[in-house]
């Protein structure tokens, strides 16, 4: 079980993704709407595992990865995107993403990513 | 022509025989005594290790052979390259979401896309993969990146044992605009003609991440009938069955009573 940073801009997708996570017995201990507070949150929060989105306002997802990673190279973030955004994966394994999951997403399988990602 | 050993299903019972079959025929022996022309077949699909020829011209003509892994993996490739469905040489990746998931060792595959009257097959160097039409969830164009460069793709979306997985198929842009509406057209029977409002959207979302209704009130902060006649609209579309009708409950009198009783000391 691990402490998970949710970043995406829709309310509606962060609720998803935390009442998932909950199901799986994990622990949100924060939620951000762009990249700049996903990176702060990152510092202050020192989260286990971050879901990231990939498209959002001011600071977009692979530019927070690139500046969580350069913080912490060991830092786990699964990246989390809309379908036909996949030529994105290279993009974000390039830049230190430990897993990827596209939406619409399944609980079961996001949960499998989760723990395998927390395993690494 | 190459002979396998197998079984053919007689008119409900098993019979042991050596199947020979070449580039245009199947043919069965005694006691059934048939050839199957390649091209008259418009159908098959697999279940276990039995495999179900449709025949297209009689009515209701199908044929089971059962057979070890081996044999079947051969009769099969056979079957497919030499049937009378839509065939075209393509690479294939399947699969390579599931659930959302992107499958990390998931790779192109050379060989060929064959839609049959029910089914879509991959036909690989080792593998056969079979997608059922009524399966099939969404056909659409993509792009993806393929040896570092953009390239347009058919992405087709199926539901299997309740997790939707998506394959991709690349082939050269005119074939692929051909195999883009032959696809479309063959699952015409699945496509939604009608737009659901945001709410009923969010709805539907949320059911295809394994939501359950009393989570699903929760996060949209709506009441029980509100959600209910959201699913009676989905129903009424065919997105969506009941799999399971919880019941709210009040006690009686009688309930009460044994509540009470339960909840006292115990006596000596």
């Amino acid at each position: 079980m691990g402490k998970i940073l949710i970043v995406d801009d829709t309310l509606f997708m962060r609720t998803l993704l935390k009442n998932i996570l909950f199901s799986g017995s994990h622990d949100i201990v924060g939620e951000a709407e762009n990249g700049e507070e996903a990176v702060e949150k990152f510092k202050s929060l020192k989260p286990d595992l971050v879901t990231m989105d990939v498209v959002m306002p001011k600071m977009n997802g692979i530019e927070a990865l690139k500046e969580i990673t350069t913080m912490n190279p060991s830092a786990k973030v699964i990246m989390c995107t809309a379908v036909g955004q996949e030529q994105m994966v290279k993009l974000a394994i390039k830049s230190g993403a430990k897993g990827y999951i596209v939406k619409p997403f399944q609980a079961p399988k996001v949960l499998e990513e989760v723990q395998n990602v927390l395993k690494q | 022509m190459k002979s396998l050993p197998a079984k053919i299903d007689n008119n409900g019972s098993w019979v042991a025989a050596n199947i020979q079959l070449d580039e245009k025929i199947i043919h069965l022996p005694e006691p059934m005594k048939v050839d199957i022309p390649l091209k008259s077949i418009d159908d098959l699909q697999q279940k276990k290790n039995i495999l179900e020829l449709s025949v297209k011209g009689k009515e209701g003509q199908i044929y089971r052979i059962a057979s070890v892994p081996k044999a079947l993996t051969i009769l099969k490739k056979v079957i497919l390259m030499g049937c009378s469905g839509y065939r075209l040489m393509a690479y294939f990746m399947s699969p390579a979401i599931r659930g959302g998931v992107m499958i990390k060792d998931a790779k192109w595959e050379k060989g060929a896309i064959v839609v049959l009257k029910s089914r879509i097959w991959f036909v690989g160097q080792d593998s056969q993969i079979c997608l059922p039409i009524m399966d099939v969830s969404a056909i659409e164009k993509t792009t993806r990146d393929v040896q570092g460069k953009k390239t347009e793709v058919v992405k087709i979306d199926h539901v299997e044992t309740g997790e939707v997985t998506t394959s991709y198929v690349l082939c050269p842009p005119t074939t692929l605009e051909v195999l883009f509406n032959y696809l479309t057209e063959a699952t015409k029977d699945i496509s939604m003609d009608q737009d659901l409002d945001p709410i009923s959207a969010q709805v539907a979302m949320l059911v295809y991440s394994g939501m359950d209704t009393h989570a699903i009130e929760n996060m949209l902060n709506s009441t029980n009938p509100e959600i209910e006649a959201i699913y009676d609209k989905m129903i009424e579309l065919g997105m969506v069955e009941v799999v399971l009708t919880r019941r709210e409950v009040k006690l009686t009198t009688k309930g009460v009573r044994f509540v009470t009783e339960a909840v006292k000391p115990p006596t000596n």
